[in-house]
């Protein structure tokens, strides 16, 4: 055929040729953006040479030479920098995890005052809500170091439940089994066994908040067999020794401090969004709610909330990755988390471009996962009711 | 460009902000065409650099750096003074954001060789100490087995404690912050129970103390820290006249002038040494890139060192500091100047 193509096969040529020219135009573009990017990538290279500052990932085998204040596992000086950004990121996701379980309890305990209709109580959940949403998080963090370290008492003088507990200018040290690891692995397990029995129970009896009488029942049995373990095998008790408390497990004033001003402020958006999402329910859910002859505190529970939870988890997610980045606030009162550690590594061997490329891939990871985790929980509360 | 190269960077684009063109075989120029010398200093390192209540800056690293100024502008009053972190320091050299790093610094193998800067010389001779509160009844460092010890994120302070606990079989628990301030506040309340650091940084942190009684500062010394100021790699006619900025100041002292009597010694002193470092006969501030009265100017306008270290380390002043190793050589001291000439 030597005639121009027409009809649909002219179609299909124009189709082709467009797709062509479209591939070709994103093969070009790719090529400029990588072009640049090698660009980029020669520069720095170029200036680290000509400055004479050593560069690649070598150092991390190399050996620390610092300690650090705060460990879950071993860890010494002469411990890699590998082993050192793995003692930091584990103090990260400490803090960041307690955290994240305490603004949420704050959050929905002050949303829920701040809609109360006592008045003393809705302004307390306002209060609240204004002091530490607009306090920059550096101030309420070096204040509550402050005030936590000035105030309490020395270590020759703490204040104490004997044999259980002692709180004093070292922190917050507390009784624990002498076989730490198999108490724990014990509540762990009665954590897993015990609430998913208690969820299968509940479902049976309960139209919603199954999962919520499954999580509780198995909190209260991981404490109580991890209870039994200390019982078991003897405690291990915090006793003034020397200038210093040792025994039993230790919560450092630095933690504390860093976990407390980051739940609070934190919590205070929290308690917001919360406020929005019972707010958001339309109100015709109360009035049928309230005329079908329920208590507020049944319509509340019942109805209201588990549809505000729509609204509320999405941008949850990003609350909680907000307490996640912040807490590298943490070098400010001296608790060595990722940050703390990243810092000082840098000024140990000069790399500093390295390090930072580290500290934001692991906290790019750790919010990409906290972003899959809500992304998954969004997904069940928004489907559509049964 | 080697693979090894090209893989951490390829990773960091959007730090391509780094890219700033080196200053090297510049910094003189530059500094000239400013107007004014941009040293880095201490936040706050009292006697070595601290700015009071009016904001005028006083101490040994400040002298130094008006000294440069001096000796480089005429005038030892055009000086920018940016105070720095322990975290920021070198960086800020090796960004080209200040000329001089003059900031209680310590001198090592490390930073000469890595970090892309170079120690022009030693203006204070230290080593690391540690100071405790008189009621722990302390005697000793090697009797703080398992305290909690301040100390300054990033500095020599950090790796040599965790060698001296290692070595002597210590346990000890750190608590590291980012400044100086932060540290001295939280030792002071009772955080800790040691704080180390140099000791003249112990001495200059003890003044600043609510009741400085009722502090100890134990006698051992567990390293050797010379202190100095730096400059850029790359840049030699700069480092040139940086290092010898400090030796003016020395061989000043060696040949008994100071701010006083410069005027009188130019214009009658019949020495050939002192005749040629104030520019009388010779003019060695030419092979600088420098006028022949630089060292004149440097002694006028800031002084010998000995005078430098009187008034802002010496017994008269708060910090009260002896001479010691300090002194000069001719006095028993480690201060030794290469002569000029």
């Amino acid at each position: 055929m030597t005639s121009a193509p027409i009809g649909d096969a002219a179609w299909r040529a124009r189709q082709r040729a467009r797709r062509v020219r479209e591939w070709a135009l994103q093969g070009a573009l790719a090529l400029v953006l990588l072009a640049l990017a090698i660009g980029f990538a020669r520069n720095i290279g170029a200036n680290l040479e000509a400055r004479q500052i050593k560069s690649g990932f070598d150092f991390l085998h190399d050996p620390a030479g610092f300690n650090i204040g705060e460990l879950l596992f071993d860890y010494s000086a002469s411990d890699s920098y590998l082993r050192a950004f793995a003692v930091g990121m584990s103090n990260t996701l400490r803090v960041a995890l307690a955290g994240i379980a305490l603004a949420s309890l704050l959050g929905v305990v002050v949303g829920l005052m701040r809609l109360s209709r006592h008045p003393l109580l809705a302004w307390l959940g306002g209060a609240y809500v204004e002091v530490c949403r607009n306090t920059p998080l550096v101030i309420q963090l070096l204040a509550i170091y402050l005030l936590v370290t000035e105030l309490l008492p020395e270590a020759a003088s703490a204040i104490a439940i004997d044999g259980v507990a002692l709180l004093s200018k070292e922190g917050l040290q507390i009784a624990v089994p002498q076989a730490g690891v198999l108490a724990l692995g014990c509540a762990l397990g009665a954590l897993m066994i015990g609430g998913a029995a208690a969820w299968l129970v509940a479902r049976r009896w309960l139209e919603v908040g199954a999962g919520l009488v499954g999580v509780a029942a198995g909190a209260l049995l991981a404490l109580v067999a991890w209870l039994l373990a200390g019982v078991a095998s003897g405690w291990s008790q915090p006793a003034l020794d020397g200038f210093l408390i040792s025994g039993g497990a230790s919560l450092t004033p630095e933690f504390l401090a860093l976990w407390l001003g980051l739940s609070l402020f934190t919590s205070a958006s929290i308690a917001e969004l919360v406020r929005a999402g019972v707010l958001a329910v339309p109100a015709g859910q109360w009035h049928a709610a309230l005329a079908l002859g329920l208590r507020r505190s049944q319509a509340m529970g019942g109805v209201i909330f588990p549809q505000a939870l729509r609204l509320t988890i999405p941008p949850l997610a990003s609350q909680y990755m907000n307490l996640i980045k912040n807490s590298s606030l943490a070098v400010v009162i001296g608790y060595p988390d990722l940050v703390s550690i990243a810092n000082t590594s840098i000024n140990q061997n000069g790399q500093a471009l390295e390090v930072i490329v580290i500290i934001m891939a692991v906290y790019l990871s750790l919010n990409l996962v906290v972003a899959v985790i809500m992304n998954t929980i969004n997904a069940r509360v928004t489907r559509a009711p049964r | 460009m080697s693979l090894k190269h090209l893989l951490p960077a390829a990773l960091a684009i959007a730090s391509a902000a780094i890219a700033v063109p080196a200053h090297a075989g510049k910094t003189l120029d530059a500094v000239k065409a400013r107007g004014q010398l941009v040293c880095g200093v201490n936040t706050s390192g009292p006697g070595f650099s601290a700015a009071d209540s009016q904001g005028k800056w006083t101490g040994l690293d400040v002298d130094f750096c008006r000294a440069v100024a001096a000796a480089v502008l005429n005038d030892a009053s055009k000086v920018k003074f940016v105070p720095l972190n322990s975290q920021q320091r070198f960086a800020s050299l090796q960004a080209g954001e200040i000329d001089v790093l003059s900031r209680n610094s310590t001198w090592t193998l490390t930073r000469d060789a890595s970090l892309g800067v170079v120690f022009t010389g030693i203006n204070y001779f230290d080593g690391q100490g540690f100071m405790v509160p008189k009621k722990l009844k302390i005697e000793s460092a090697k009797k703080m087995n398992g305290a909690t010890v301040c100390v300054q994120a990033g500095t020599t302070s950090e790796k040599n404690v965790a060698d001296y606990f290692g070595a002597h079989n210590m346990k000890y628990k750190s608590v590291v912050f980012d400044t100086a301030e932060a540290i001295t506040s939280a030792f002071f309340s009772g955080r800790c129970q040691v704080y180390t650091t140099d000791m003249s940084d112990l001495a200059g942190a003890r003044t600043k103390a609510p009741k400085p009684d009722e502090y100890v500062i134990l006698p051992e010394v567990i390293s050797k820290e010379p202190l100095g100021p730096s400059v850029r790699r790359g840049d030699d006619e700069w480092f040139q006249i940086v290092r010898w900025v400090g030796f003016a100041m020395l061989e000043a002292e060696e040949n008994g002038l100071t701010q006083a009597n410069v005027d009188q010694q130019k214009s009658s002193s019949k020495d050939p040494g002192v005749q040629r470092l104030l520019g009388v006969t010779e003019d060695t501030g030419k092979l600088l890139g420098l006028d022949k009265e630089w060292a004149y100017r440097v002694v006028k306008q800031v002084g010998n060192y000995g005078e430098s270290f009187e008034r802002n380390l010496g017994p008269k002043t708060p910090i009260g500091l002896p001479r010691g190793v300090n002194n000069l050589w001719t006095k028993g001291g480690l201060m030794y100047a290469p002569p000029i000439r």
